[in-house]
């Protein structure tokens, strides 16, 4: 992977991402504000399924008002994670909160898109089924975890000593 | 006492010390990124409301009481992970250009939310439910936006230009070389 990212950081795009200051800015920045986006809107879909948000709405709804937000900012946070990463592959590649936070965000995705099934297939007014409360419980905790991760980047081997993969 | 002063003793304090030195700063500073994006994502939820761009025929007071909860958790939690990073370093945050901005921001946003809760809100019962609500209204909703998008992106500002202001443990020899003469 060290060698896969050193190559990476020296091809065309890597360095005109690196070269140009206000594109690793705006990334940044793009990067954490959809973020929030996608971790207010995937936590409050979580919350309803568990009944702690707007448990008068039917959940169709409440995934009708959310996932739309969810989609469009998570495709732009995707986005610009990878132009960061392509902009500055070391740095990211060889973090082991990089690859967890990358195993956090599919599994929320899959477990979202899996909530979003149990939720058409229970009725309105009825509870949800122990094991997608389950999920939608595990999916806020990774939902809430994914900006952690991305900041602990910086600090990897602080954080994962003797597991981070920063040599 | 003078500023210099306050700010020596801030950041000489025991819990500046320890968030220096025990090694919990990253965990600090990443509970505070944490609570920030957070802190906007929900906050959003309400402005976007006001705005009328979504949730138009469900009331905004009861949009507010089931959702501004979580925004008060995530600006708590952002409050307490800020004031123990400022302390750790609080001379070179006070003399940041980005730093004094975001607090601004902060200030502005806070200043316009007393403004909505106090004269705004308070005829919110004629359009608690419908796509337009009042222009006052909506200026508040926008400004909030505007203004949190602010500082979570100063915070991020701070990180491009504060530079690397840490203590350099005893013993340690960074071996910089000797310039030119």
């Amino acid at each position: 992977m060290h060698d896969f990212a050193e190559w990476l950081s020296g091809t065309a795009p890597s360095v005109a991402i690196q070269s140009t200051l206000w594109v690793i800015r705006v990334l940044q920045g793009t990067h954490l504000l959809t973020a929030g986006v996608v971790t207010g809107t995937g936590v409050l879909l979580s919350l309803r399924v568990l009944g702690w948000h707007r448990p008068d709405q039917p959940f169709d709804a409440v995934w009708r008002r959310f996932a739309p937000w969810l989609g469009v900012s998570l495709a732009i946070m995707v986005t610009t994670g990878l132009a960061q990463t392509i902009g500055d592959p070391v740095r990211e590649l060889t973090a082991t909160s990089y690859w967890v936070k990358m195993a956090a965000l599919l599994c929320a995705v899959a477990g979202t898109l899996a909530l979003a099934r149990a939720g058409r297939a229970t009725p309105p007014g009825r509870r949800f089924p122990l094991v997608a409360r389950i999920i939608a419980a595990a999916i806020i905790l990774l939902w809430l975890a994914l900006p952690l991760l991305g900041r602990m980047i910086a600090y990897d081997r602080a954080i994962w000593g003797g597991l981070s993969l920063r040599r | 006492m003078n500023t210099h002063a306050i700010l020596d003793g801030i950041q000489g304090s025991p819990l500046a010390s320890w968030v220096r030195l025990s090694g919990a700063a990253p965990v600090i500073e990443s509970t505070h990124v944490l609570a920030a994006v957070l802190l906007f994502g929900t906050v959003l939820v309400v402005d976007v409301r006001l705005l009328g761009l979504a949730d138009a025929s469900r009331a905004f007071t009861r949009i507010s009481r089931e959702t501004l909860p979580f925004t008060w958790i995530a600006f708590a939690v952002a409050v307490v992970t800020g004031a123990l990073i400022f302390a750790s370093s609080a001379h070179t945050y006070v003399g940041n250009t980005a730093f004094r901005l975001k607090a601004i921001a902060l200030l502005g946003a806070g200043l316009n939310m007393a403004v909505f809760e106090l004269l705004t809100a308070r005829g919110s019962a004629s359009w608690q439910t419908g796509a337009a609500p009042p222009r006052a209204a909506r200026i508040a909703g926008l400004i909030s936006i505007l203004l949190w998008a602010a500082v979570v992106l100063l915070g991020r500002w701070i990180g491009f230009t504060k530079g690397y202001d840490f203590a350099i443990p005893p013993g340690v020899e960074l071996g910089f070389p000797a310039g030119p003469g």
